[in-house]
């Protein structure tokens, strides 16, 4: 008799490792079943509708940010930089087409991680200093080509910006797929494999020959890419791309990143947890801006929420640096 | 023997530093005469007022190995706390912005250490909530005041070139200096950023340590933001966003390891004084912020990289090349 096995289930959700993870997944439902019943108007459509929105770009910066975290390099902070300036090279290419638009702002995030993957994987320089500099690499290129101003699309970019499918969004859509991408990749292939065993132990990893400093390049590539992907979600929204636009980024990318459980030494966690990580956070602003509170608010509490987060998942893990 | 090797090496660094210094304003100043009047090198030391207070803190995070990202959102929380509770008295809203930082080094020191989480998560933490908190401060606009007489006092200038904003910034550095080299919670600070198993074992005091160095690092930022906000008789949310940038370059250039356990005030004053002078110099020739920005980046990146393996290959080469010359 092949029957579901509850207690083996049980025992794997609630591992150390997994105990922060299963509380924010949990949470998440608990919380939408809450605010359902106790919150007018919280799941009409058009409430649905924009949390889906919202969390859309965040999460495929998300789960794009967790190989970074994965690998034990901590986060990529150019990732807003990389999204803003996508706007503006959306805009620019949205005359060629909206999905030859997509695939150029995507290739160019995509040189903009190979620089930082060659810095950080090949001649091992700090993650942090190396992306907050990349960040004003980009930002400064953005903006001489821009020249500062907003760049407005000519072209139409409604499918992505306000189209759906199956009577869903085509953003969240995209955000699915993004997320289940790299997470078979992470899950099924040895790049992923061998992305998780450098966040354990990067030394161990380059000892019994693994190929870190091609891995870690292939990582920051992904990551850029999906950074710049957000970038053109947030531009086909407005057809327009300027340099405040998606320019904070990076930070709700880490916050869904560390919400989700994703350990930030490495090694531990799914690209799922983060991809939920972003959903919990945008389900959180939306109640708060459904309660009336205002948008300094939200980012307070989204900051409480990650230093609270991160103590719960030290707290279960014994963690020691 | 080693002793005078060691002090030539220090002194060496030194003057590695100084030699730069001096070349980039010998530089500057032949490309545009005006780069030494003293009117430009009045505005040079305002600039450094404010890099050099915030690098000052953050180089002490980095020299115990930690990091503390959330000093640009602490710059513009001080400055908008000094005017809002300042209202009637900027007096008042100075030492509630310091007590406020004190309170927020606090919290982010004990989180790190009783919970041993990395001090870059809790500073994105403690990043996004000040941002957050200085966004509700501002209420949604640009806060002024009345009170010009303290900012117009700070700004005054003294022996032409310096101001009371500068001079308490270089006094700050000479304090913090004085500390981390008389003091055995200086040594235990260097101590715990260069090998933090062995500074737990010897008895090091760790938890102080980051005590120490978060809470000056979150008061020096929230002093250089209430000293600005005094100065421009106004403040807004989003001041201080690209100052960590520059603060890390200065730290760097001024010889804090990305590592951790080195690194000294007085080199970090002449790395503030160097990304000051470059910054200062390329407005001057007619660079516009983004060019500045772009190029503050590619310092940071080659810095960075010269401080990775490449740094470490180059140093090698070098080493192989004198071997073989003395052979």
């Amino acid at each position: 008799m092949v029957g579901f096995d509850a207690a083996a289930l049980g025992a794997s959700l609630m591992r150390p490792e997994r105990i922060q993870s299963t509380a924010v997944w949990a949470a998440t439902v608990l919380f939408a079943l809450w605010a359902t019943f106790t919150i007018p108007g919280f799941s009409s459509g058009a409430n649905v509708s924009a949390i889906m929105y919202s969390t859309s770009a965040v999460g495929i910066a998300a789960v794009g940010m967790a190989l970074i975290t994965l690998s034990g390099n901590l986060f990529m902070l150019s990732m807003g930089a990389t999204a803003a300036v996508s706007t503006i090279l959306f805009a620019s290419f949205l005359h060629f087409g909206l999905f030859a638009s997509v695939i150029l702002v995507v290739l160019i995030g995509g040189l903009f991680g190979l620089a930082q993957g060659i810095a950080v994987g090949l001649f091992r320089t700090n993650p942090i200093i190396t992306t907050i500099a990349m960040a004003s690499i980009i930002t400064g290129a953005g903006s001489f080509y821009s020249g500062g101003l907003t760049v407005v699309g000519q072209g139409d970019a409604s499918w992505l910006g306000v189209g759906r499918t199956l009577g869903l969004p085509n953003q969240i859509l995209l955000f699915l797929l993004a997320a289940i991408v790299l997470s078979f990749i992470v899950e099924r292939t040895r790049f992923g494999r061998e992305l998780r065993l450098i966040g354990l132990n990067p030394k161990a990893a380059s000892f019994t020959g693994l190929r870190v400093g091609r891995t870690l390049v292939l990582a920051y590539m992904f990551a850029a890419m999906a950074a710049a992907f957000a970038g053109a979600l947030y531009g086909s929204q407005a057809a327009q791309g300027n340099l405040k636009l998606g320019a904070g980024l990076d930070f709700d990318a880490i916050a869904a990143v560390l919400v989700g459980g994703v350990a930030i030494k490495g090694g531990q966690g799914r690209i799922l947890d983060a991809a939920i990580g972003a959903v919990f956070l945008a389900m959180i602003s939306n109640i708060l801006l459904l309660k009336g509170l205002s948008l300094e608010i939200q980012l307070i509490v989204k900051g409480l929420v990650v230093i609270g987060s991160v103590i719960l998942g030290a707290l279960a893990l014994g963690f020691r640096r | 023997m080693a002793a005078i090797r060691k002090s030539k090496m220090i002194s060496g660094a030194t003057l590695l530093r100084l030699v730069l210094l001096a070349a980039l304003v010998a530089t500057f100043a032949i490309w545009n005469p005006a780069f030494i009047s003293g009117r430009n090198l009045y505005a040079l030391m305002q600039s450094f007022a404010l890099l050099g207070m915030v690098a000052l803190g953050l180089s002490l995070t980095m020299i115990a190995g930690e990091f503390d990202l959330s000093v640009g959102s602490m710059v513009a929380v001080g400055g908008l706390i000094t005017l809002v509770i300042g209202a009637g008295n900027l007096v008042h809203g100075v030492v509630a912005a310091l007590a406020f930082a004190v309170l927020v080094g606090l919290v982010n020191a004990f989180v790190i250490s009783r919970f041993k989480v990395s001090s870059l998560v809790v500073s994105v933490g403690s990043m996004m909530a000040l941002s957050g908190f200085a966004f509700w401060l501002a209420g949604g606009k640009v806060i002024s005041t009345d009170n010009f007489d303290l900012g117009m006092a700070l700004d005054d200038p003294l022996l032409t070139v310096l101001s009371w904003r500068s001079v308490v910034t270089l006094a700050a550095f000479l304090l913090v200096g004085l500390f981390m080299h008389y003091t055995l919670m200086g040594r235990d600070i260097r101590v715990v950023g260069s090998k933090p198993q062995v500074a737990a074992a010897s008895g090091a005091r760790v938890g102080r340590s980051l005590v120490i160095v978060f809470v000056l690092s979150a008061a020096t930022a929230a002093l250089a933001g209430s000293l600005l906000s005094m100065s421009l008789a106004s403040a807004a949310a989003t001041t201080g966003s690209t100052l960590m940038l520059q603060a890390v370059s200065a730290a760097i250039v001024g010889g804090v390891a990305l590592s951790g356990g080195s690194g000294t005030p007085a080199h970090v004053l002449l790395g503030s004084l160097i990304l000051t002078v470059m910054n200062n110099g390329l407005s001057l020739i007619g660079m516009g912020a983004t060019g500045i920005l772009f190029a503050n980046g590619l310092v940071l990146m080659g810095i960075v990289l010269l401080d990775g393996q490449l740094g470490a290959w180059m140093s090698e080469r070098l080493a192989m090349s004198r071997a073989v010359h003395s052979a």
